[in-house]
């Protein structure tokens, strides 16, 4: 469970976080939904331990992520923004070093690299040299080493930009798959569509506030709004041009 | 063990870097290269200076002055003289035009009127015509006009003795240069250029891996990634440097062994120099040069963390392989010898124990620990330096 309550994070006299606070509850995919700039990114890297917030608190399976840093990583599988790969490695090395990284055995490693590959539907570029990946190779390599080591949480920034459709939906079934496994599972999105297919929890962020936290259906009850993508322009206050 | 993985990862992906490999391969061949050509050229010009063949322009006019040529081993080639005759125009074109030519590098001319002046004992003006840019000709030059000098000189004791008045009346003092220099000190000068090379190669082999696995782990985005995994940074960093020195320290043994063997086949004993190199030794230079790929890559690493561009680091850190110039040049200027003070200071010290090494002065081992723990201490201090940078927000998100 990913808990974050008032957190606050200020870059050059701008609130880029301001007060926001939600929960993502087990078994269940949250989605933090805003437009570029609304907070979304910063929010989650303060969760994964590489910001830390100004105030307020963010909690990964109760551990507090600025007093344990390291527990909380632990407990937590992240896809980050940056989606860089090493090119001299092959993918299945790439998801080797983050399993060893993690301190599992060689055989722990090997077992859930082959499951991996399957679930991503990655065996053919398994033992090719990163360089020269395509944009849907590369992120199935990032989210597959995200997930080595078998995380009861899982933090993931954008996991499906610029992915094609079979890349996209095997993602898709990847992620629905651990939802059932009863993982907790916070993503970010700036597309509706995606987070109206995939979500079961909605989070809008907009300015570093928290607009409006709750199923799709209550979005659409609230705002009156039957369209979704409507719907959260109308939440977000931005103005469509 | 997250150091381990690490070390492994860093490793295994330098090995597959053309660049790094190329880096570590180059650079320990162009020592020996160099010293093979340095010392050819030497002994080249003073083999040479024994076997000369030198053109001469009105020999007839002065059979006494060639047999005294002839009788040093100097051979002759004897050239009739142009129409008009010694110290015209057309004559100097001639000879001009023959060196221009590279026909000769040199020659002697005589005028016509020499047996007349050497009969009434007036002086008499000879000509050593040479190309002064001509480098490797320049022992040549010298020897035959030492030659001339010496044939002059003799033939004035001659002609004193003749006229019945002592020769040294005329010579209040002569020099005799005694060198004392031993032949392990004039060894020296060229030793002190392997050990540069040494300690160059232990900044040169590193460089591929402590750019890469910073500088490059942020330009390529992986650094993030690397990040979220639960590993302290100070292991990550100290994963990196070891992987790092591992390539510094192959390349820095590889250099030496490549500079001793050249030196080995090198005809030292022409030059008079002596060159013994045991085991006692070679321990030695390793003892006083290994610490030194622990500091050259902490401080490349370092660097590398604060260099905003792959670019950036790349002439950062290449600057930095000048720095064993340093020590050297310092050695060169500074002739008050060795203080205590020197262990303490990276580089000069480590410059200091090698020199004594190979003039075979060995220096004490209290010397090479102090220097060694000296570095070791600096390079710790740049690694705790470098993880509190990884630290920072602003690496990442700038």
């Amino acid at each position: 469970m990913i808990r974050v309550a008032e957190l606050v994070k200020v870059f050059g006299g701008v609130r880029a976080v301001d007060g926001v606070g939600f929960t993502a509850a087990d078994g269940a995919i949250t989605g933090l939904l805003g437009h570029n700039g609304a907070g979304k990114s910063t929010t989650l890297r303060i969760l994964y331990g590489l910001l830390k917030a100004d105030s307020g608190t963010a909690h990964i399976d109760g551990v507090d992520v600025a007093l344990e840093p390291l527990q909380a990583q632990r407990l937590t599988g992240v896809m980050t923004d940056a989606h860089g790969l090493y090119p001299r490695l092959t993918a299945r090395e790439h998801i080797t070093y983050f399993g060893e990284l993690r301190g599992l055995t060689r055989q722990a490693i090997a077992k859930r690299t082959g499951w991996l590959l399957d679930a991503l539907n990655m065996e053919a570029i398994a033992d090719r040299r990163a360089e020269g990946f395509s944009q849907g190779e590369r992120m199935k390599v990032c989210l597959a080493r995200a997930l080595v080591h078998d995380p009861k949480n899982l933090i993931l920034d954008e996991p499906t930009n610029g992915l094609d459709v079979m890349t996209t939906r095997s993602v898709r079934n990847l992620l629905q798959q651990l939802r059932a496994e009863g993982k907790c599972i916070l993503l970010s999105s700036h597309v509706m569509q995606e987070i109206s297919t995939l979500c079961d929890d909605v989070v809008i962020i907009a300015a570093g506030k928290v607009r409006f936290h709750g199923t799709p259906d209550a979005l659409r009850r609230q705002t009156g709004i039957d369209d979704l993508e409507e719907a959260f322009v109308s939440v977000s206050g931005v103005e469509p041009c | 063990m997250p150091i381990l993985a690490v070390w492994c990862k860093e490793l295994r992906d330098a090995v597959r870097d053309r660049r790094s490999v190329m880096s570590l391969c180059i650079f320990p061949v162009i020592g020996p290269l160099m010293i093979f050509f340095m010392f050819n050229q030497i002994i080249d010009s003073v083999d040479q200076a024994q076997d000369i063949t030198l053109p001469v322009i009105g020999a007839a006019a002065a059979p006494d002055l060639i047999d005294y040529l002839r009788q040093n081993g100097v051979a002759i080639e004897t050239v009739e003289p142009v129409a008009d005759g010694a110290f015209s125009s057309a004559q100097d074109e001639y000879v001009h035009g023959a060196i221009a030519e590279r026909r000769w590098n040199f020659a002697l001319v005589i005028p016509p009127d020499f047996g007349e002046h050497i009969a009434k004992g007036s002086a008499v003006n000879l000509e050593l015509q040479y190309d002064s840019s001509r480098q490797r000709e320049a022992a040549k030059v010298a020897r035959v006009e030492n030659l001339l000098q010496a044939w002059g000189s003799e033939t004035a004791v001659l002609r004193l003795l003749a006229r019945g008045i002592n020769p040294a009346l005329v010579r209040p003092a002569t020099v005799a240069r005694i060198d004392v220099a031993s032949e392990q000190a004039r060894a020296q000068t060229i030793l002190g250029m392997v050990s540069m090379f040494v300690l160059m190669a232990a900044f040169v082999s590193g460089v591929g891996i402590a750019v890469d696995a910073t500088a490059g782990e942020r330009e390529r985005k992986s650094l993030e990634p690397l990040l979220v995994n639960p590993v302290p940074r100070l292991c990550l960093i100290v994963g990196k440097w070891l992987a790092a020195s591992v390539f510094s320290m192959a390349g820095l043994a590889l250099v030496l062994v490549l500079n001793l063997t050249a030196l080995h086949h090198v005809p030292l004993e022409q030059l008079g120099i002596s060159f013994i190199m045991g085991s006692r030794e070679l321990a030695g230079i390793l003892l006083a040069t290994l610490p030194m790929a622990f500091f050259a890559t902490a401080l490349q690493l370092l660097i590398g963390l604060f260099a905003r561009s792959f670019k950036d680091a790349q002439v950062y850190i290449g600057l930095l392989a000048l720095l064993p110039m340093l020590p050297f040049y310092y050695n060169l200027m500074n002739d008050t010898g060795r203080e205590p003070w020197m262990n303490l200071v990276p580089l000069l010290g480590q410059n200091m124990l090698l020199t004594d090494v190979v003039s075979g002065r060995a220096p004490a081992m209290t010397d090479f620990l102090l220097a060694g723990l000296c570095l070791m201490a600096w390079a710790a201090l740049f690694i705790v330096a470098a993880a509190q940078q990884l630290k920072r927000e602003s690496l990442l998100y700038s």
